[in-house]
């Protein structure tokens, strides 16, 4: 099998000799594209099957725009799948439903009819919803294909168990045994306490809708991402050379229980961008140094058993003045910017539930600063002058009130996107 | 339905004749017949020849005298380009889906595979996830039952509870969420146990 390219780069591709320094290592992992050649492998069609529960929130406050939408993308959903997938779809409100049970996706009108005639009505019974779902999922499980519920919702869970830690705990506890969880929330009313976590646990994918016309966008890429997974329960371990110190990693994972590093899902041919800062005494010029050692473990797609990839990064040292004539590497420099404006939100986001907006606003101003500082030399670069509106545009939404709960969530994920590499819209 | 599939497991059929009249029986079984359309619904000989001939069907190597000896393989492949030619898909996206897979995978396919232990893992974890929760009889409440979308059977599935003793199980039957609701089902069943004894 093909095993993903794993980089290493730091700002200049030398470290100075003679003096102690933070180096900031950029670690890209990238997974092999989706391969269609059929000779290889006779049983590969392309795509791994699909094993989806749609789990719709009918509850009242999803009355007009946002069900027709929802339920648009969800006929959506149906058309772009194949005979060989399976599909069921759960509607909840206090009440939940199994509007069909899993099904082969074959026929497709039929299923359409009948999400077609789901309307709003009643509180939010999520929780029981998605176990519901889960249990669709569950009774067809595919071996190698990929299991996983869509939860979509506008509200707050406020019937049956509402803790968010327990629904967390929940959506972890399902995805170690083989069906994930991703979670779209629609508008500025759902709890993004919940459905990121929840997500994040679950194995799969957390989405905002901002606009209603945001969900066929997010479903397209929601079932190309599961299309083009390619390994599951990824996890990065960082080994430091004797003297060199890990200080930080600036994406914030949260640790697995043997303390590795507990990554997302690797999508074939996209790749993760890590970014660490290590201490790193004198050495001399002239001199290398194996600096990190990487273990990478995962489940690919296609196999039943665990990968781990191993490798190190050596560096050279020269002299001062032959690293600052040496070209510097943009995209390190960009790496570590975004990945401290996604942790520059996650406190703009503290500051605001401490009634603090002048704090969040300055906090945002401050990062805003610094990507300009340390973006210059490329700052007609797409993605840096989408990082500075969207800064600039958080930071004026939090000068109203009535905005809050939408430029919490702005700040919500989009911290969330930057940290685990998951593709913004 | 699902378990006259499954009883053929490692069976050998020799000669196309003695092929078609099982695969035949269980087309009508599974109810794969098609509705409508030009192509016959049984598989006869002449049209297991035109599925070998298309590599539908994987051509069997094994051979007893002249007679071609079929496998359970052949039969999975033979039943699943006939339940999706029953959903009106054209024989070279057929032939693409059924080439070269395996047993365990066009019997997914088929819908007909019995629960590995990883499979009832999610399942037993999510209904132990329903079973105490107070919230447990939403469900209950008014909820229509689950709309099918074709005519097609369940599948049944069965399970020891101790030797002498089998439950029969529908694929969509999902068990009592409440204990009370439990209690109430155990004690039925040992009545109704009990009256088969008298």
């Amino acid at each position: 099998m093909e095993y993903p390219k794993v980089e290493f780069f730091t700002t200049r591709a030398k470290l100075e000799a003679g003096r102690e320094q933070t180096v900031d290592v950029l670690i890209r992992i990238t997974p092999p594209a989706l391969s269609l050649d059929h000779s290889t492998r006779p049983n590969w069609k392309g795509r791994p099957d699909l094993n989806l529960s749609l789990v719709l929130d009918r509850s009242g406050s999803m009355e007009g725009e946002k069900m027709i939408r929802a339920r648009e993308a969800a006929m959506f959903c149906v058309d772009q799948m194949l005979p060989t997938d399976r599909l069921s779809v759960v509607t909840f409100d206090d009440r939940i439903e199994v509007l069909f049970p899993s099904e082969p996706v074959t026929n497709k009108q039929a299923m359409k009819d009948l999400i077609a005639r789901v309307t709003a009505r009643g509180s939010t019974a999520l929780h029981e919803a998605w176990v519901r779902g889960g249990l669709t999922v569950s009774e067809r499980m595919l071996d190698q294909g990929i299991n996983r519920v869509v939860l979509i919702t506008d509200g707050l869970a406020n019937v049956g168990i509402t803790s968010t830690d327990e629904i967390v705990t929940q959506s972890m506890g399902l995805y170690q045994r083989g069906v994930s969880t991703s979670t779209i929330g629609i508008g500025a009313d759902f709890n993004e306490d919940l459905l990121m976590p929840m997500a994040q646990s679950g194995g799969g994918n957390a989405w905002h809708v901002v606009e209603p016309g945001d969900m066929q966008h997010i479903f397209q890429t929601e079932l190309e991402g599961l299309i083009a997974q390619y390994a599951h329960t990824v996890s990065l371990s960082l080994i430091p050379a004797d003297g060199v110190r890990i200080v930080d990693v600036l994406n914030d994972f949260e640790l697995t229980e043997t303390g590795r590093y507990r990554l997302p899902n690797l999508q074939a041919g996209s790749p993760l961008d890590i970014v660490a800062q290590l201490r790193v005494g004198a050495e001399d010029a002239g001199s290398q140094m194996r600096l990190l050692d990487l273990r990478l473990g995962f489940m690919p797609q296609e196999a039943k058993q665990a990968e781990v990839l191993k490798q190190a990064h050596t560096v050279e040292f020269a002299s001062t003045t032959a690293v600052e004539n040496s070209p510097v590497n943009d995209e390190v420099i960009k790496a570590v910017q975004f990945l401290m404006n996604a942790r520059a939100r996650n406190e703009a986001m503290k500051r605001m539930d401490a009634g603090d907006y002048a704090g969040a606003e300055a906090v945002l101003g401050t990062a805003l600063s610094a990507t300009r500082a340390a973006c210059a030399d490329f700052a007609a670069m797409p993605a840096v002058m989408e990082e500075c509106a969207s800064l600039q545009e958080t930071s004026m939404s939090l000068k109203d009130r009535l905005k809050d709960k939408m430029s919490r969530k702005k700040l919500a994920y989009a911290a969330y996107t930057r940290q685990t590499g998951k593709l913004d819209r | 339905m699902a378990m006259s599939v499954l009883k053929e497991k490692g069976r050998k059929y020799v000669g196309l004749p003695e092929f078609a009249r099982v695969s035949g029986q269980l087309v009508a079984d599974l109810q794969l017949e098609q509705q409508r359309g030009t192509v016959t619904s049984v598989p006869d000989e002449r049209t297991i020849r035109y599925y070998l001939a298309e590599g539908l069907i994987q051509t069997p190597e094994e051979r007893q005298g002249t007679a071609s000896v079929f496998s359970y393989l052949n039969l999975l492949q033979l039943l699943t380009v006939k339940k999706l030619q029953a959903e009106h898909l054209p024989i070279r996206k057929i032939r693409e889906l059924v080439a070269g897979k395996s047993e365990q995978e066009l019997e997914t396919l088929l819908g007909v595979r019995g629960p590995s232990g990883k499979k009832t893992e999610a399942k037993r974890y999510l209904e132990s996830l329903l079973a105490p929760a107070p919230s447990a009889s939403l469900m209950d409440a008014a909820a229509p039952p689950a709309q099918h979308l074709d005519a097609s059977p369940h599948s049944w599935q069965r399970v020891e509870i101790e030797p002498g003793l089998e439950l029969h199980v529908r694929s969509d039957y999902a068990p009592p969420a409440t204990t009370g609701k439990t209690r109430s089902l155990l004690e039925r069943a040992i009545h109704r146990l009990r009256r088969l004894r008298d």
